[in-house]
Formats: structure tokens, C-alpha cells, sequence
């Protein structure tokens, strides 16, 4: 009887010989593990800032409107795509979005996914949305796509604008990972870590920002 | 009574540049030991190695062996000979015990020349005094393979009057790699030019060195386009008291 | 890809002419490795923390069959489907047919070194189905069907005019310009189409965790993002030694990845997949289609020391610091993997006597050892195979060396453990070849080392050879009174 392709690779890889498995050496613990809250947003802020990201830090959610506000004045900002996570669920935006003259959509207004695609690939000018962490060590955002958090909406528009609540901050990502993956069975379908804008630098090694991906990241820290 | 120490000197050595040799006794004399030669030496068997012939570089491994195994301390000027012999031949014996327990018992006790005069003589001046600039090449194997690099600076810049010229990229590959020099010559020169261009450039006025291939390379270089131009053993920098070769 | 190997001479002499190239190696991959070692110090103890990366893919790849099958197991569970390739065949022939059932007219492609190990895209193309690379450098790369130069930045030696000419032909670009940035946005305007409306997208796979059925993708451009975001269909393709046992593991590996390859310590976007879309999700694929390729490592895998190979987690920090890349770039390497991590991987995937130069042309120097964060010795990995091909030994197909070479190291091992006869060979030699000195030095021998004197001199041989002159020496009398 023919061998499936798997099960002929995993006989060849089991007959091979072996060669022991040794113990691993010692890894010191990083050093953000032992800083203060304090240090670790403004480690957050400075790796961030360092990779083009803008960092504002307001006290309440309030305040994060009123940033927000400022913010879509200043761009001339008319239509926004928006999660629906609880973070930004907490602010209603489309309340905010009356408010200011500017057209909020999310993705549920939408009867289907391609119509939902077209209106964040053509007509969403930024992209809102909370985050379920903030990494110091590197100054970067953890999502966790599921149905309140679309994967384009922090992708497709050219702005991207984050609000994160600074009990969310954490040194490391092991401290993410272990919450996010803690339940084989209700892991998300996708989970990304985000660390400033769109960069490359494929042509000439010329860096510059918004490839694919948003050319510009904000994020407001409240709290 | 002195302590003896058993000179290896590496065929490149031997046959090109003897006076390295030279230089390394006068050193070790200034040092207090006593240098002993074993004449039945002759090569670590590198070349072979480097080219595959695994069978051929064991005649030359054992041989080693039978000349310098009962040696309480081996010396040598130059460090790939060095890691071939403390690196390569356990690996190359693996398949026979008795030799392979013998290559290891050895290899702790050869040392290059910079690392036996500054770690297990510790002495760092020798008596020697140059009036000029010198830089100094990082060549590979002493560099990453015996992690030597820190010695022959430390002799250097006891030598009294020498003014210690860094060199840009001083542990990039000179381009020798032995016959790599001769099999893909377009790329050896295009390395060799590289790392002359960088010493013409850092003003120095003697380029020393620990290893007789780079020396070859680099001196053979030199020779052909840039005459007048200097590059010498630390051996001979640290014996001849600046006066050259 | 297709397979240049034996013409590595020619590609070279080819390679050292061009003046932009060189230029760009002068400045790139050194501005690229002092970034790492920058970055690098983000962590407590370098050492250790390469130690660590070496430990993890160490244990991986000696515990390969039962990871793989805890990956597949547990991403079967979430809902993915695993398909299996023992070669370049079986995985072009399953992807294209996963396009035709679903009338997929075109796919976007994430950075998929395997799938140009199996020309993927070639044969998707013959089907009828159109595969745009969607990497900036990928895609100039495929338009201008040229191999890629850097693992990294597989275009990045092409000069901004032939990117213009490129763009202007290729990807609707209006206006002619040299500004790399205003070329990257046309680039961006002309593959955001092709996101917009994609059905199906193919990326590949950074790391495959065991421990939850994850796969993980690194990038900074967000190609990769809007491949697996926008189509309803994803397949992602990983040769087989991607997989890693923990999360725990992936995470210090994406650290040591990062701060290698490009000195950073995160890239801008890592996204991780462990199934499909659930129902009420606006985006992401309802299907995901995760493809394990063989393609020749089970046989690398058999052998002991050629199996370290395989923790190679594409980082490019041996490319960035090996002085003979810095001289040649990536052309002249032949195939997909350039460098040293190509040096060590090509000839065990295609054989030692396709690739015999690429294992012989270093000087063992050590850099690339030096730096890989995990722990791959390259330069005894050269000499390994310069054994077997010595040897001729079938299994990686040796092909044994020229007889004149064979003769030459038969003599010298017969003299080399009796000095006698050392000592005498020299002294039959030495007049030959002395005689060819002129004006002190000698500056031609035979053809066969015209590759040295080409541009070097060498000494004539010592007229007394410190053996000879020994008892002198001994007694302290300098070689010229």
C-alpha cells in the first residue's frame, strides 16, 4: 500500500538516529521585568517614538476624546473605520463621530465582507481602534482579532490610531502570549503584535514608512 | 634550570619565513624559558584538512602527536596551526579512541606565541622600542578561533615609542584561507585590496600581524603594488627591536 | 528557482564588475550589522541569549517528528487543514489545484523562500493562475526576473533608474521618478489593487509553534497582513524545520530574529494564525491551509552534522558580516539560499557535486559562526562536505576531485610523518622553484598557481629553512652574520 506523503516523512524523520536532547543553558530574565510602571510607559513611549509611532498619554477616556478630536481637526479628517472592542466600545465613538462632523463606520455596519473591504480600502482615512496590550519592550501593540476586531481596520487605512488603557501595559510579550494562548481550545484566529507604521527599505536600503500599511500610528495612553 | 617549551613551527614558516621562527626563540629566551626543537616535526596538516583530504591530514595528526605529545607546553607563531591542533584533530580522531584521547590531553597545552607570553609568562614588555605608528591586523583564527586578540595588542603597545593606530575593519578576513588564494582569486584580491586600502588609508607606518599565511598574503600584495610598504610578524616586531625583518 | 550553481566563477568575475553592487555592499551589510549589535544589548547577556536560540532549534530539530506531529494535531483542531509535500511537485501541484477548484484568477504571495525552492509560482502561472509578489523587493525582483540579491532586501542592490523603468512599464506608475519613496507608494498604489480584490493568498511561515498549532509571520511592510486579511482562502507554506516546541521558544526566537537580521527588536508587524475565521468575523480567511514541504530534508536530517543546517532561521546576519558576500553579493551563490546559510544549505539540497564551489569558496574565517543565533558552526560544515566530496561519498553526492590533486595529497601525506623525507622533498623542490625568482621575489610558477600571482608576489624559499639553519639558530647566530 502506497505511503501518504505524511506518514512516509514521519518514518523518515523517526528512524533517523538521535542525538540526545541537552538541557538548556540559563537565560538571565530581561531587564524590563524589573522596572516600575512608570519606567515601563516610558520605555513604551520611547521605543515607539523611535520607530516614527506618536505617543499621547491623557488621563481619562474623556481626555482620549478630546485628544481624538484635535487630532481629526488637525488631519482634516471626514470618514473613520472603527473596531467595536471594548476599549473603543467604551468611548462611542459613533457619538463622538456626530459630535464632530465625522462619519464613523465600523465593520458591522456592513452586510458582508467584501462590501466592508471595499469601504475600508476606499473610503476609511484612519483606523481606530483599542488594544488588549501594550509591550514596553519594544513599544508595541497586541490585538487579538476576533468579531469586534477586524484585521484590516488597523491595515488598510493610512492612519492608524490606537487608544490603550495603562493598565494594559506589560514588560514582555511573554506576559501577552500567556493570557492570549492560555486555552488551546479559544485561541483567536489571529493575533498580531504591532510596532510602529508600514516601514521597508527594498529599494536601495532607503527606509521609509507606509508600504502596505498605514504610513502613520497614534496612540493615546489613558490613564 | 629553564623551563623547556617545545617549538612548533608551521611549515609556512619553515620554508618562507624562517626568521619568524628566529624571532620566536630570541622571545622566548627574553622570556626565561628554554626553546627546544623537535626536529621529526613537519606540518599540522591544515592544507589537507581545508581541502577535504581527511585520510592524508591523519597521517600528519598522528605524527603531531607522536612528536609533541610528551611536550609539557607547545608554542607556536601561528594561530590557525594552533586551532588545527587543539580544535581539529580531536574531531578528525573521533573515530579512534586511543588517538582521539591523545589529541585531547594535548590540545590544552599549545598555546600561540602572544597568549604563552602574556597569560602563562605574563610578560608583556620585552625589551623591545619602535619610533612610528603601527596598526594591527585581527587575523581569524586567533581572533574567533582561539579568542586572542587582547595579548598581542597588550605586547604591542609595551613596545616603547610604537603609537597605536586603529585600523577600520581590523578583524575582516585578509582573503588567504590558503588555497582559497589560489582557487577564487577574483575574490582573495578583491579581500586583499580591501584590507590594504584601509591601512593606506589609517596612516600607520608598519602593519604587524600574528599569522605567517596573512603575512604571505598581504606581504605578497604589497610586494607587487604597493612596494616600500611594511607588514611584519609581531615576532619580529617584539625580537628586532624596530629594525625590521 | 532555477539552478546556477556550477557557474559560480563566472558569476562572480560577472558580479565584482558592477560598480553599483559593490557600492552598496560597501555600505549595507556593514550599517546592518552594527544595528545588531546594538540591538543586541537590549539583552542582559548576548551570549547567553544566542546560547539559548542555539539551545531551542537544537532540541527542535532533535525532536522534529513528534513537534511536527503536536503542530499538526493541534492545528487540526483549530480548525486548519494540513497538507503534507514530500517535494517540489506534490506542493506546487496540491496549491494550484486549491486555486482552479476556487476559480482563483490571481494570488498575493508573502515571502516564501520554499515556494522558490519549488518554483511555485511558475507552475501557477502555467495553470493560469497569476501570483504577484507582494514584498517590495520580491516584486521588483519577479518583474525583472532576477534572483534575489539579499535574503532581506532581494532587490535592494537595483538601482532606483531600473526601478523607474520597471514601474513605469510594469505597475502603472505615471510619472518617472528616482525618489525611492515616491517609487515605494506606486508600488504601494498598484499592489493595494491587488489586495483589494485578492480571493487567495499564499505566504509563507517564519516559525510553527507545537505547543498551540500557530504559525507566525514576521514583517515590517504588511504585505503578509493584507494576505492573510483580505482573501477568503489563505495557504501558508513552511519547509519542514520551521517548527519550534513553545510559544515561549517562538518569542525568544523573533527577538534573536529581529535584532539579526535587521536591528530591530521587534518588526513592525508579527501576526500569529491559529485557525480559520470564526463566523462572525468581518475578515480573515474561512479557510486555512497550512502545507509542510520536505523538498530534501528528511535525507539532510539523517545525517548527524549536516542536520544542524536545518535550525537556520534565515536572519541574515551571516550574510551581513561574511567578507566573501561582501565582496560578491547574492547572485553569484546560484539558487534560492545565498551567503553562508546558502553555502551550507544548497549543496545538501542539491548535491556536493552540483555546488562544489560554494562549500570551498570561504576562508573559513569564522564571521558567520560567529554571529548566528543558532549556534550553526558553517565553517566545519564546509570542511564536512569538502570531506565527502574528497571521498565521493554518494549519499550527498560526492563527485571526488581531479586525480593531479589526489596525487598531490597522496605524496604529501607520504612525507609528512617521516621527516626525512619532508626535509628531503624540500630540498629537491626548492632550486625549481627558486629559479623562478627575479629581483628577489618570485612572481610566476606553474598554471596552476596563477591564481596567486596574479596579484601577489611570495618569497623564494628560505635558501636554509629554520630546520636547517636549527643548530645555528640554537646557538644564537643570526641568519646573515
Amino acid at each position: 500500500m502506497e505511503q501518504s506523503a505524511r506518514d512516509e516523512i514521519l518514518r523518515k524523520l523517526k528512524a533517523a538516529p538521535k542525538k540526545g536532547i541537552r538541557s538548556r543553558p540559563v537565560l538571565p530574565p530581561l531587564r524590563e521585568l524589573s522596572q516600575t510602571k512608570e519606567e515601563l510607559i516610558e520605555k513604551f513611549t520611547k521605543n515607539l517614538v523611535e520607530e516614527t509611532g506618536v505617543v499621547h498619554r491623557v488621563p481619562d477616556n474623556q481626555a482620549a476624546l478630546d485628544k481624538l478630536t484635535e487630532i481629526i481637526q488637525a488631519e482634516g479628517l471626514k470618514k473613520v473605520m472603527v473596531s467595536t472592542d471594548d476599549v473603543v466600545a467604551s468611548l462611542d465613538l459613533p457619538a463622538w463621530g456626530k459630535r464632530n462632523n465625522v462619519q464613523v463606520m465600523t465593520p458591522k455596519d456592513f452586510p458582508d465582507r467584501n462590501s466592508f473591504r471595499d469601504a475600508v480600502f476606499n473610503e476609511a482615512e484612519a483606523g481606530i481602534t483599542g488594544a488588549d496590550f501594550a509591550v514596553a519592550e519594544s513599544g508595541t501593540l497586541a490585538l487579538i482579532h476576533n468579531k469586534d476586531q477586524a484585521r484590516l481596520v488597523s491595515l488598510a487605512p493610512i492612519l492608524h490610531m490606537a487608544i490603550v488603557p495603562l493598565e494594559r501595559m506589560v514588560p514582555v510579550y511573554e506576559r501577552v502570549t500567556e493570557k492570549v494562548f492560555a486555552k488551546k481550545d479559544q485561541l483567536p484566529s489571529q493575533f498580531i503584535f504591532i510596532t510602529g507604521p508600514s516601514m521597508t527599505g527594498d529599494i536601495q536600503g532607503a527606509l521609509f514608512k507606509g508600504m502596505h500599511g498605514p504610513r502613520r500610528l497614534i496612540v493615546i495612553l489613558v490613564g | 634550570m629553564k623551563k623547556d617549551v617545545s617549538l612548533f613551527i608551521p611549515c609556512t614558516v619553515d620554508l618562507f619565513l624562517p626568521h619568524i621562527g628566529e624571532a620566536t626563540v630570541s622571545l622566548l629566551r627574553r622570556g626565561g624559558v628554554n626553546p627546544v626543537y623537535h626536529q621529526e616535526q613537519t606540518c599540522c596538516g591544515q592544507p589537507a584538512i581545508n581541502a577535504g583530504y581527511q585520510k592524508e591530514a591523519r597521517q600528519a595528526a598522528k605524527h603531531f602527536i607522536e612528536v609533541f605529545g610528551k611536550d609539557e607546553m607547545v608554542v607556536s607563531p601561528s594561530g590557525s596551526c594552533v586551532c588545527m591542533v587543539k580544535y581539529h584533530y580531536p574531531e578528525l580522531l573521533a573515530d579512534e579512541p586511543e588517538w582521539r584521547r591523545r589529541a585531547e590531553d594535548l590540545a590544552p597545552r599549545v598555546y600561540e606565541l602572544s597568549q604563552y607570553l602574556v597569560d602563562v609568562l605574563k610578560v608583556e614588555d620585552l625589551g623591545a622600542s619602535f619610533a612610528g605608528k603601527v596598526a594591527y591586523h585581527e587575523s581569524c583564527h586567533i581572533l574567533r578561533g582561539l579568542g586572542v586578540s587582547e595579548q598581542p595588542k597588550k605586547l604591542i603597545q609595551a613596545v616603547k615609542g610604537t603609537q597605536w593606530i586603529p585600523l577600520n575593519a581590523a578583524d575582516s578576513c585578509c582573503g588567504f584561507g590558503g588555497e582559497f588564494a589560489n582557487h577564487y582569486p577574483d575574490i582573495s584580491e578583491a579581500m586583499v585590496k580591501d584590507k590594504v586600502d584601509n591601512y593606506l588609508a589609517s596612516g600607520a607606518d608598519l602593519l604587524l600581524l600574528c599569522e605567517p599565511g596573512c603575512l604571505l598574503n598581504i606581504g605578497g600584495y604589497f610586494s607587487r603594488n604597493h612596494p616600500g610598504k611594511k607588514v611584519m610578524h609581531l615576532a619580529n616586531f617584539l625580537a628586532g627591536n624596530g629594525r625590521g625583518e | 528557482m532555477e539552478i546556477k550553481t556550477e557557474q559560480f566563477t563566472e558569476a562572480v568575475k560577472r558580479e565584482l564588475q558592477n560598480a553599483r553592487s559593490r557600492a552598496f555592499l560597501k555600505l549595507m551589510p556593514p550599517v546592518l550589522h552594527m544595528k545588531r549589535d546594538i540591538s543586541l544589548a537590549t539583552f542582559p547577556d548576548i551570549p547567553a541569549a544566542q546560547a539559548y536560540g542555539a539551545a531551542i532549534r537544537e532540541e527542535a530539530m532533535e525532536r522534529l517528528p513528534e513537534l511536527l506531529e503536536e503542530f499538526e494535531k493541534n492545528a487540526l483542531a483549530n480548525g486548519a487543514k494540513v497538507f503534507w509535500a514530500r517535494d517540489a511537485g506534490e506542493a506546487n501541484a496540491y496549491i494550484t489545484n486549491l486555486a482552479k477548484e476556487r476559480g482563483v484568477k490571481y494570488v498575493t504571495k508573502g515571502k516564501s523562500m520554499v515556494t522558490e525552492e519549488t518554483g511555485l509560482n511558475e507552475v501557477l502561472s502555467k495553470n493560469g493562475v497569476e501570483a504577484w509578489e507582494t514584498d517590495l523587493g520580491e516584486f521588483i525582483a519577479q518583474q525583472l526576473h532576477r534572483p534575489p540579491f539579499h535574503i532581506v532586501g532581494p532587490a535592494i542592490n537595483v538601482p532606483v533608474e531600473e526601478v523607474c523603468d520597471l514601474f513605469m512599464k510594469k505597475a502603472n506608475m505615471k510619472e518617472p521618478t528616482l525618489d525611492p519613496v515616491k517609487l515605494g507608494y506606486a508600488a504601494r498604489l498598484f499592489l493595494r489593487d491587488k489586495f483589494h480584490h485578492v480571493q487567495m493568498g499564499i505566504t509563507g511561515i517564519n516559525m510553527a509553534v507545537a505547543e498551540t498549532g500557530t504559525i507566525i509571520n514576521v514583517e515590517n511592510e504588511g504585505n503578509i497582513r493584507f494576505t492573510k486579511a483580505s482573501p477568503p482562502t489563505q495557504v501558508s507554506v513552511m519547509s519542514l524545520e520551521k517548527v519550534v516546541p513553545t510559544m515561549y521558544d517562538a518569542l525568544h526566537l523573533i527577538r534573536l530574529l529581529c535584532r539579526n537580521c535587521t536591528g530591530q527588536k521587534l518588526s513592525a508587524y508579527v501576526s500569529m494564525d491559529s485557525r480559520p475565521k470564526k463566523k462572525d468575523e468581518m475578515d480573515g480567511p474561512e479557510e486555512l491551509f497550512i502545507v509542510i514541504v520536505d523538498n530534501g530534508r528528511t535525507k539532510i536530517y539523517q545525517d548527524l552534522k549536516a542536520r544542524d543546517v536545518l535550525r537556520c532561521i534565515r536572519c541574515a546576519a551571516c550574510l551581513n558580516i561574511c567578507p566573501v558576500y561582501g565582496q560578491i553579493g547574492g547572485y553569484a551563490y546560484g539558487w534560492v539560499y545565498s551567503g553562508p546559510m546558502g553555502q551550507v544549505l544548497n549543496p545538501v539540497l542539491l548535491g556536493l557535486d552540483r555546488t562544489q564551489d560554494l562549500y570551498r569558496a570561504s576562508t573559513l574565517c569564522g564571521s558567520c559562526k560567529s554571529v548566528c543565533p543558532v549556534g550553526i558552526d558553517h565553517p566545519s560544515l564546509f570542511l564536512y562536505y569538502r570531506a565527502k566530496d574528497v571521498l565521493g561519498d554518494p549519499y550527498f553526492k560526492g563527485k571526488k576531485r581531479p586525480w593531479t590533486e589526489e596525487r598531490i595529497f597522496k605524496g604529501w601525506s607520504w612525507a609528512v610523518n617521516r621527516s626525512w623525507r619532508w626535509n628531503l622533498g624540500i630540498r629537491m623542490v626548492r632550486p625549481y622553484i627558486n629559479k623562478k625568482a627575479t629581483g628577489g621575489v618570485i612572481r610566476k610558477l606553474t598554471r596552476s598557481f596563477d591564481g596567486w600571482f596574479r596579484s601577489r608576489d611570495l618569497p623564494p624559499l628560505a635558501e636554509k629553512t629554520f630546520h636547517e639553519r636549527w643548530n645555528e639558530i640554537n646557538k644564537g647566530k643570526r641568519a646573515n652574520g
